[in-house]
């Protein structure tokens, strides 16, 4: 693959079919450039995309011809289909005979940005998003562009408004998923999302961000930061979209396949009866690919649509009935283990008390310190050694145990026990 | 006649000596002030008239024209009557004595009593490193002028005082003068011991002891880290966490104030306090000035360019609750103080750069609703809410804070059988011996305050810690200005626990007290 921008100009492997009489004709661009161009282009999904070059047979061929007079009518005609009419409106075949008339403007603009670009035609295309439907033709990409092709991938997405749990949850779910070695992808919105990319950066593993607009306008602004952390981390922030096109009510819909198409199985945290993640769970089933939801309880609203989705979804909806399950259920290995002893040994005192603590139920900072009648400072201390190993997360002041330590509870039909039945999943 | 004296007026906290040039000259009766005066020294003319008359001199019936030097200074306030009325008595040799060493700082009343004027403290130690020797004040405000170390400072009640202690020179007066006949209520002057042990007493019995906090162990520690380091600290948690109760405890966790120290403080007060200042404030302020207070009330201005809330906090603690409910333009305002130390105000014709060293903490609700990340409730704020309240503190002004710390309720199983809290006296002693560690290594600058390069060498790094610091700050994604914040901390907590070089354990701590990601994003102010 080649980029455009930290990985390289573009251009070089054009393919060599283009002919001489384009030299007059401004589209001096090949036919990589051509896709970067026309995929672009404001208005220009997918399906508009694959009937145009469908059409004319490459996309550098769209650009030529648009540059031509009359080229409007001709390319809203092109984007019909055999049943369907026209998906390209006038306006937005205005903007692609705009991007033919300067293509270099917008390739410029992409390289400005600084953004990798990898289209279908590269080998370094995800290949779990060529097995969808609706593949977007162009990525666009910061970070490692390799992430993107992880061994294993699972999608951790939910509401942007979650409750405490729901945010440990997701926090202990992506810790887990990126210790076993698989690769966190979401969202990158409020809320689960947020929780999963910074449990996966926290915890020290690849996450995957697919964006629901151009990279320059990168939504929410206040996770540019986050952003950063996650493309350092080793991971990726990635859109269909041109660094220049904001987001919008429609982009983020589309932005979920993505979501569940770069991933084996997308698993729900929380989501409301009207939730956004549940087309993003809707994709997953659509896309073949595994679906667990997080239930919770009859009457909370944070969960209503989580549980309207399993009522009416078939048997492929499966439920997440712990970490540890949910691990087995995706085929993940537990992490690299070593014996239990050995692995309570290589605890501190403090660490090994506070882990205990956590197991008991307790989750605050005060919680800890009432069990452990450890000095706070001690506490303190001991949570960031075991944050570090990922053994345990922080949500919004509260903590929860993460990685081996979640996996203690044993495993195996067990009798029913009066303490854990009034307690949330998960 | 020509007579010239030397008083001082109030500029900011500072006094500045103010040469008093009266010239009592044969012509059309009259009287002049030039000299650049404000409206109350314009004033000054008809104070001065009628003290004269009523302490039984005359007003000579001459061209009298007073020259306040240097000319381009902006004068203000009453500070200078009582050297107009001496250069009036001289100039019209009413009065015959040798004013050379001589200082005079006072308001007169139209029945010759001399009254305290506020900054009478910085006007002494003005007219001290003027080389003067001698300086006669009102006689209500003695033991404040007396805090200037140096000088030789006479109390007066009355003009008439004035003169009969002129004419005989040199005589000490060391009892009390007497009270003056209108105006000011009977001065009660208690014992020095008894009013001090008084004052400390009910000082302390308005402040709720460390003990009385139970729980809360994030933001205890991230108290006693921000008082012993000089930290900015922020405190975000729902209502009812105990917020409020534990910005209260502050002054029983503050070390007295040294010397330097005590001196600045007492000038600060000398010039806010409507009353006169009795001893050197060896207690360090802590103010909590409310959130509707004004842009001019937290830095300082109007028309007398009055210290605002931060230089009232110098030397001490500025405690804002409710922090983003303060006006931004106050908000941004507290930026120049954190970072300088000091805070610039600038007036038409004036300006003043007051002193604003302070301990920064700050409390807030996670979001408008309040329940954002407590146990057992859900935020009912609508989407983006909870980070647009959060948003409402500036970037800049939340990368000053080296402490944040997330509280929730205490759950009644903890306040009634948690473990004991320490108390105030303990946390106190740890503050006095950090504070002292960095006295000694840093050359008096707390650690909040250290640039990068003498953070480095402070925190004595070994392979160990700085990969442990690296690592920590990989993960939060912290910038080179979030990586000192963290080394701040860490030092600081090093110099609690009496260590010289910063250990892992110190880092691990400091880094629970990062800005929370999940609140305000990885980073974004790191």
């Amino acid at each position: 693959m080649l980029g455009i921008g930290r990985l390289g100009p573009l251009g070089r492997d054009g393919d060599a079919t283009t002919g001489g009489s384009a030299s007059a004709c401004p589209p001096a661009v090949d036919e990589r450039g051509a896709w970067v161009v026309l995929a672009g282009a404001h208005g220009v999904g997918p399906v508009t995309f694959a009937r145009l070059v469908a059409a004319y047979g490459s996309a550098r061929a769209v650009l030529l011809d648009a540059t031509l007079p009359g080229a409007v009518g001709r390319l809203v005609d092109a984007s019909a289909g055999s049943e369907s009419g026209p998906v390209l409106s006038p306006a937005s075949a205005m903007t692609v005979v705009a991007a033919a008339r300067d293509p270099e403007r917008a390739l410029d603009s992409v390289r400005r940005s600084g953004v990798s670009v990898v289209t279908q035609r590269d080998a370094a295309y995800p290949s779990r998003l060529r097995q969808i439907d609706l593949p977007p033709p162009v990525l666009f990409v910061t970070g490692s562009v390799e992430s993107l092709e992880p061994r294993r991938a699972v999608a951790v997405v939910g509401t942007r408004r979650p409750t405490a749990v729901g945010r440990a949850t997701s926090a202990r779910i992506a810790a887990a998923v990126g210790a076993s070695g698989a690769t966190v992808v979401s969202g990158l919105a409020y809320g689960i999302d947020a929780a999963a990319h910074l449990a996966a950066v926290r915890a020290g593993t690849p996450t995957v961000a697919v964006v629901g607009g151009g990279h320059q306008h990168l939504y929410p602004a206040g996770h540019s930061g986050l952003a950063a952390a996650i493309a350092a981390g080793g991971g990726s922030v990635v859109s269909e979209f041109a660094p220049d096109v904001p987001p919008s009510r429609g982009t983020f819909p589309r932005r979920n396949r993505i979501i569940s198409g770069l991933s084996d199985a997308t698993v729900v945290v929380e989501a409301g009866a009207r939730s956004g993640a549940l087309t993003t769970a809707a994709w997953a089933l659509e896309q073949g690919r595994g679906l667990y939801l997080v239930p919770g309880r009859l009457d909370d609203p944070a969960v209503a649509g989580s549980l309207a989705f399993l009522r009416e979804a078939g048997p492929e909806a499966r439920v997440v009935a712990g970490i540890a399950e949910l691990l087995e259920d995706l085929g993940l290995d537990a992490p690299p283990r070593r014996a239990r002893s050995d692995q309570a040994a290589r605890l501190g005192a403090a660490e090994a008390a506070i882990a205990a603590a956590l197991a008991g139920g307790a989750g605050s900072a005060d919680e800890l310190v009432a069990a452990t009648g450890l000095p706070g400072a001690a506490v303190l201390a001991a949570l960031t050694t075991l944050e570090l190993r990922g053994l345990v997360v922080e949500v919004l002041g509260r903590y929860q145990a993460a990685g081996r330590l979640a996996e203690r509870p044993r495993r195996g039909p067990r009798p029913l026990d009066a303490r854990d039945a009034g307690r949330p999943v998960g | 006649m020509l007579a010239t004296l030397l008083s001082a007026t109030l500029n900011g906290l500072a006094g500045r000596v103010v040469r008093v040039e009266v010239d009592v000259a044969p012509g059309l009766p009259g009287f002049t002030i030039v000299g650049l005066p404000d409206a109350a020294l314009s004033e000054a003319r008809e104070r001065v008239r009628g003290a004269l008359r009523n302490s039984g001199y005359r007003n000579p019936p001459r061209r009298i024209t007073v020259n306040l030097a240097p000319a381009e200074l902006r004068k203000a306030g009453a500070s200078l009557d009582l050297a107009i009325a001496l250069g009036v008595l001289l100039g019209s040799e009413q009065v015959a004595a040798d004013a050379a060493g001589l200082g005079l700082v006072g308001e007169l009343g139209l029945g010759g009593e001399v009254r305290r004027v506020p900054g009478l403290l910085p006007m002494v130690l003005a007219l001290r490193d003027r080389g003067v020797r001698r300086v006669l004040v009102p006689a209500e405000a003695v033991e404040e002028a007396r805090l200037a170390p140096g000088v030789d400072v006479e109390g007066m009640a009355t003009l008439g005082d004035v003169a009969s202690c002129l004419r005989r020179p040199r005589a000490r007066r060391v009892t009390p003068a007497p009270l003056p006949r209108t105006g000011v209520g009977p001065v009660v002057v208690p014992e020095p011991a008894a009013r001090g042990a008084a004052g400390r007493a009910e000082y302390a019995d308005r402040v709720p002891d460390l003990s009385e906090v139970r729980g809360q162990v994030v933001a205890r520690r991230g108290l006693e880290i921000a008082l012993a380091g000089g930290h900015a600290l922020l405190m975000i948690g729902p209502p009812g966490a105990g917020k409020t109760l534990l910005a209260r405890t502050i002054p029983s966790l503050m070390p007295d104030l040294d010397d330097a120290s005590a001196l600045a403080a007492t000038v600060v007060a000398s010039v806010a306090s409507e009353a006169p200042v009795t001893e050197l404030r060896r207690r360090p302020p802590v103010r909590m000035p409310h959130h509707t207070v004004s842009y001019a009330g937290m830095v300082g201005g109007g028309p007398r360019l009055a210290p605002g809330e931060v230089t009232l906090a110098d030397q001490g603690c500025l405690v804002c609750d409710e922090l983003p409910e303060f006006g931004r333009d106050v908000l941004e305002a507290l930026r120049q103080p954190l970072e300088e130390g000091s805070v610039a105000v600038v007036r038409v014709g004036r300006w003043a750069t007051f002193p604003a060293r302070f301990t920064f903490v700050a409390a807030m609700n996670p979001c408008p609703c309040g329940r954002l990340g407590s146990a057992g409730q859900s935020c009912t704020c609508p989407t983006g809410v909870p980070q647009r309240y959060l948003r409402r503190v500036s970037g800049p002004l939340r990368d000053r804070v080296d402490l944040w710390a997330a509280m929730d309720r205490v759950p009644p199983e903890l306040l009634l059988r948690g473990p004991a809290p320490e108390s105030s006296a303990v946390v106190a002693a740890r503050i006095r011996l950090a504070r002292a560690a960095q006295a000694a290594r840093n050359a008096g600058v707390p650690n909040g305050q250290l640039g990068s390069r003498a953070l480095r060498d402070a925190c004595r790094l070994g392979a160990a810690t700085a990969s442990r610091a690296v690592l920590l700050a990989d993960r939060e994604g912290l910038s080179g200005r979030g990586t000192d914040r963290l080394l701040r901390v860490a030092r600081t907590i090093a110099d609690l626990e009496g260590r010289d070089a910063v250990s892992v354990a110190d880092l691990d701590e400091a880094a629970r007290f990062r800005v929370p990601a999940d609140r305000f994003g990885l980073g974004v102010s790191g």
